[in-house]
């Protein structure tokens, strides 16, 4: 356990609570030595609150932290100092200690009682400085340094304390863009070369992606995603976890993910987990009839998608003001197999299918042909359609679609209201992810 | 870069002052404070050299040489007595408070420094701290002190320097006669002592046949108001405790102040008028005379109400407890309150 | 390797270490306990002052009649050496000793708090000491011991006045804003209850405010050698606690995760602060701006390590003192002024000149 193979960093079943609040909630995390893992979550999520658990600084409401094998509230606060290092997010020096000083502080937990710094100290010292690239400001006052430099320095006071872990709490938040990209390649440098073990809580998911081995996503106390970055990454986890509805790319030049945001989805108005919401629920529609059945699933607190709708429909436009994710297609044209690929995306992920009285043609029969592959495995429900009216222009393959899905347990539902009775009534429809 | 291995036990050095020393340090700075008031107490001289044992009026024990020559005296009410007692000659110091913030003139008044002829040379700062030096300048062979600054600060001076001190402040009026006596032991006058005794005796029973006379014919006593300041916001007056009080008592007043909850209360306005005195005294000297009660609250009111029995006498009457309290001030209190008794 | 182990030059004023001027300090203090028996309030030739006293420091072996040629006054040439000595020297002595008890105190406690305005007397020390010697005048406690129960009084209530911010300090709402506010709400409710002790004892109220003012005077060498004690003691374990004050300025976060307990250290350190304040007032009462003001000078003169600005503020806490009483002197000849009244004087513009030079560059960083 505390041999060269063992964890550096182990938290098991961690719940930590402030007053009525949960910040963390049965964590388990193992991080072996020498990865580099991005902490990465939504404001609140407890990203500070783990790293603080791991440092010692709070006692956890139940489990337990471990550095390297041993209990970190059981280790003396010297010996915690050798073990693990901490670069906060920001510090505000009151004096303007020249930087080599600065630095120097990290020596703390390797002095004796009353022993002044050695040469050796202040050697180690001059390296960190170097490793950070300030080694000729060395003699600068720390408040007359630029804020990427202040960060770095706090950086080699960390390496220079020579704990095997390194925790950062949001080291880039005060940074320019050139700094934020200097002071991760540093970081990573250090994990690779030097083998030591990173935990660093980052905002930037795109950085998180191209430096870390490894991301940890935490939602509301919880790990909901944890993985390489190319596993964890996707569309779907930045609207669930983060509300924000993005694209994903693949960054040519380094081969990492990469997301571009768009918007924000539109909060679920009831209950608290506004990005969470129930579902999602993927309503089938066209040409307005969709609308009623996305909005009522919206305001009862579920997640939609949509799919999959020419441009220019207005249930597109709807699905969108809704913030649901959609499969489109060209105005007009056929159904095409991109978009079939991606209207079988969202069906899968989909915990309930809706079909709304959308007038059928050859153009958009391929949305039932895809919903009829996930018969039986999804509920689904089908709105009425109104007798009298002809809505099959597709030579009656329509009608024959739908009989067959009536046949194979989708449910008719007369309207909005019945619909989301019918959801409610299904567990796996109404639960929340 | 060398990274520190946490599978090796943590060295052995402790990073902190560790408990142990704590409180080894802790216990050495008692022992030492410890031992420092052992030592002290224990070093104490034994009495300074004299025969008489005296108890003085706080409880402690002294031994005081006979008739010393050289008395630094503390308090005018003690300097009264001497003068009395014709022990003038024997005093070397009297208290004064900083030269330079009105030395002799803020404890003694004018009449006083004439009186007693006192000069500055004779100072022994007394407030607003106490002066060692000046005290050991004058090489005094005992001290007499009446309301002293620090009564910590005077043991000191018994203890260090073995000069006897005598702490004289008397409680009653019977103290002062108390002490008196005292003092004629001490200075082996007893002609002097029992004649001032004797005065101080038969002009404290005039005051009370006086009060026998009047609660036989069921005469009320009249009703007064002693004030010994004032400000804007009203009068400050003797409450129960207080010499000031006692001396209105004998001269057969009814103070108004008599039931205050405090010893030296303030009275406003308000309560004054509401009380409605016969008489208003104002004390006067050092600096306080009738303009300072002027511009207390309702004062033209209380003096016209009083139709001319406002009346001023020296507050040192009301407030020292000395021979001239008694033979001075007392029948003045009378002669104020009873016009037309014989006293 | 090419690292040099020197600081290289650059444009920090930084801790700006000056460790030589701490001998510097030592020696002048050395020179003012000298030569300050000179002034005091009964006028005694300069030279007389120096014979007598190394008359009494070589046991009698110099100097066999000090006095010789000087004009003596009525207690002769004894009366003489006991003004110079048993009561000028042990007064510059105390003076030392509790102006170093305070500078080192004050010095801990701006550490501690991070805060340039605190002075040893921020935990309701003075309220809490003035409550002890109160009671002990009120009530009129052992009036032939009063000499020596009036310090232990006091020293007995500062410290169970340090003693409850301690425990406050212990419990997990240990944070520094609690020990602040609860050093301010003890005071406040101690100074409530010495006010009504006072009302009904108005001799008591004064022998108080004598003792508030602070007072140098009148004790021996026993008592001298309690407080010194003491403060040494308590005042060189604070010295040793200088780079854990230092790391603490970057913030208890940030301290404990370099290694250092950050609570343990501060209970500590509010304790022997409390312990050594409350001895120097104990014998000699509350004597303001020595603590406050000692730290300051130490900074702008020895630089900003913790480390020598703790001993350097019991060097300069203890001349500054030392100057007070002796420019009180020189001021006000043949007066004895409460050195309370005086340290307020001298310090008060002595700080507003140091926080007007401040200002642009940084000793103590921006708030």
């Amino acid at each position: 356990m505390t041999g060269p193979t063992g964890s550096a960093l182990r938290l098991r079943g961690v719940t930590v609570r402030f007053g009525e609040r949960t910040a963390l909630q049965d964590v388990n995390l193992e991080v072996p030595r020498g990865q580099f893992v991005a902490l990465t979550g939504p404001n609140g999520s407890g990203k500070t609150t783990l790293l603080r658990a791991a440092l010692g600084f709070l006692t956890p409401d139940a489990g337990s932290v471990e550095l390297f094998g041993s209990e970190v509230l059981r280790l003396s606060v010297a010996e915690r100092a050798r073990r693990v290092a901490w670069v906060p997010q920001e510090e505000n020096p009151r004096e303007d200690a020249p930087l080599l000083d600065y630095v120097l502080y990290g020596r703390y937990a390797h002095l004796g009682w009353l022993q002044g710094e050695t040469a050796r100290d202040r050697e180690a010292a001059v390296r960190a400085l170097r490793a950070v690239g300030l080694e000729e400001r060395a003699g600068d006052g720390i408040l007359s340094v630029s804020g990427g430099e202040k960060q770095r320095a706090i950086l080699a006071r960390a390496l220079v304390q020579e704990a095997p872990l390194v925790l950062l709490d949001e080291p880039t938040s005060h940074l320019d863009i050139a700094h934020q990209l200097d002071l991760l390649s540093r970081v990573r440098e250090l994990s690779g070369e030097r083998g030591v073990t990173i935990v660093a809580a980052l905002h930037d998911l795109n950085l998180a992606a191209r430096f870390s081995d490894r991301i940890v996503v935490l939602s509301r106390g919880r790990r909901v995603a944890d993985g390489v970055p190319a596993d964890v990454l996707s569309e779907e986890l930045l609207a669930r976890v983060w509300g924000v509805v993005a694209d994903l790319r693949r960054d040519p030049r380094t081969g990492a993910p990469y997301l571009l945001p768009h918007h924000l989805v539109r909060p679920a108005p009831s209950g608290p987990g506004t990005f969470l919401g129930k579902g999602p629920v993927h309503v089938v529609g066209g040409g307005g009839s969709g609308a009623p059945y996305l909005r009522a699933l919206s305001e009862a607190g579920y997640r939609v998608t949509a799919g999959a709708l020419h441009l220019l429909d207005s249930d597109l436009e709807t699905a969108e003001s809704l913030g649901a994710l959609t499969a489109v297609e060209v105005p007009f044209a056929p159904i095409g197999d991109e978009v079939r690929e991606r209207l079988r995306t969202l069906l899968e992920a989909a915990t309930a299918i809706v079909v709304a009285p959308f007038p059928v043609g050859p153009s958009n029969l391929p949305n039932l042909e895809e919903v009829r592959r996930l018969l039986g495995r999804v509920p689904i429900l089908l709105v009425d359609r109104p007798t009298g009216e002809e809505w099959d222009f597709a030579g009656g393959r329509a009608r024959a679609l739908l009989a067959e899905l009536r046949r194979g347990g989708a449910r008719p539902v007369a309207g909005a209201a019945e619909m989301l009775e019918a959801l409610a009534a299904e567990p796996a429809a109404s639960a929340s992810q | 870069m060398h990274l520190h291995d946490p599978s090796s036990t943590p060295p052995p050095v402790r990073r902190t002052v560790p408990l142990a020393w704590f409180v080894v340090g802790v216990i050495v700075a008692a022992g030492v404070s410890v031992a420092g008031i052992a030592t002290s107490y224990a070093l104490r001289p034994g009495s300074p050299s004299g025969p008489l044992s005296i108890t003085d009026d706080l409880g402690r024990h002294d031994t005081v040489p006979a008739d010393p020559a050289r008395v630094v005296v503390l308090g005018p009410s003690i300097m009264d007595s001497m003068y009395r007692l014709g022990l003038r000659s024997h005093v070397v110091g009297v208290d004064c408070y900083a030269p330079s913030l009105g030395g002799l003139s803020s404890d003694y008044s004018a009449d006083q420094v004439a009186l007693w002829n006192l000069s500055s040379s004779m100072c022994v700062e007394t407030g607003p701290t106490f002066d060692v030096e000046q005290l050991l300048a004058l090489g005094p062979q005992l001290v007499l002190a009446a309301t002293i600054v620090s009564v910590a600060a005077v043991e000191q001076i018994t203890q260090t320097y073995h000069i006897p001190v005598v702490m004289l402040q008397p409680a009653t009026l019977t103290g002062v006669i108390l002490n008196d006596q005292l003092l004629g032991e001490i200075f082996e006058v007893p002609g002097a002592s029992s004649s001032l005794v004797s005065s101080l005796q038969s002009a404290l029973s005039r005051a009370a046949s006086l009060q026998d006379n009047l609660t036989a014919n069921g005469t009320p006593f009249p009703t007064v108001l002693v004030t010994y300041s004032a400000d804007g916001n009203g009068y400050w007056t003797f409450g129960p405790g207080t010499f000031g009080q006692s001396l209105i008592e004998l001269a057969s007043g009814a103070s108004i102040s008599a039931n205050a909850t405090l010893p030296y209360p303030e009275l406003s306005g308000e309560q004054v008028l509401a009380s409605n005195p016969e008489y208003l005294v104002y004390g006067t000297g050092f600096g306080i005379n009738e303009s300072t009660y002027a511009g207390g609250p309702f004062w033209s009111q209380l003096i016209t109400t009083q139709g001319g029995h406002a009346v001023g006498m020296d507050s040192n009457y009301f407030t020292e407890p000395d021979p001239t309290m008694i033979l001075v001030g007392l029948p003045q209190l009378i002669a104020v309150l009873h016009p037309g008794s014989s006293a | 390797m090419g690292a040099t182990a020197e600081v290289p030059t650059g444009t920090a004023r930084g801790l700006g270490r000056r460790p030589w001027v701490l001998g510097l300090l030592l020696a002048l203090l050395g020179v003012g306990v000298f030569f300050s028996p000179i002034l005091g309030t009964v006028s005694v030739s300069p030279d007389t002052v120096l014979r007598i006293l190394l008359h009494q420091v070589s046991g009698g072996a110099l100097f066999s009649d000090p006095c010789a040629g000087a004009s003596v006054p009525a207690s002769g040439c004894s009366g003489l050496i006991e003004i110079v000595w048993d009561a000028r020297l042990s007064e510059v002595m105390l003076a030392v000793v509790v102006g170093a008890g305070l500078g080192i105190s004050g010095g801990t406690l701006q550490g501690v708090f991070r805060n340039p305005l605190a002075d040893p007397f921020l935990l309701g020390i003075s309220s809490g000491g003035t409550l002890g010697a109160a009671v002990v005048v009120v009530f009129r406690i052992g009036v032939s011991e009063q000499n020596l129960l009036l310090p232990l009084f006091a020293f007995v209530g500062a410290i169970a006045t340090g003693a409850v911010i301690l425990v406050a300090a212990r419990s997990r709402f240990g944070s520094v804003e609690t020990l602040l506010l609860t050093g301010v709400a003890l005071s406040s409710f101690l100074s409530a209850v010495l006010s009504l002790l006072l009302l009904y004892s108005p001799t008591g109220s004064l022998q108080v405010d004598f003792w508030l003012l602070g007072n140098l005077g009148s004790l021996d060498w026993t008592q001298d050698g309690i407080a010194f004690g003491v403060v040494l003691v308590a005042g060189t374990l604070l010295a040793t606690y200088g780079r854990e004050l230092n790391l603490l300025q970057l913030g208890p976060d940030v301290a404990q995760s370099l290694g250092v307990d950050s609570r343990k250290v501060r209970v500590r350190l509010l304790l022997l602060a409390s312990v050594t304040t409350a001895a120097a007032v104990a014998f000699t009462g509350i004597i303001g701006f020595v603590g406050l003001v000692s730290p300051h000078v130490v900074r702008r003169i020895a630089g900003n390590d913790y480390r020598l600005v703790l001993p350097g503020a019991a060097l300069v806490g203890g001349g500054f003192l030392l100057t007070a009483r002796d420019l009180s002197l020189v001021a006000f000849p043949g007066t004895l002024l409460p050195i309370g009244i005086f340290t307020s004087f001298a310090g008060a513009p002595f700080f507003a000149y140091l926080l007007f030079r401040r200002r642009g560059a940084s000793t103590m960083g921006t708030p």
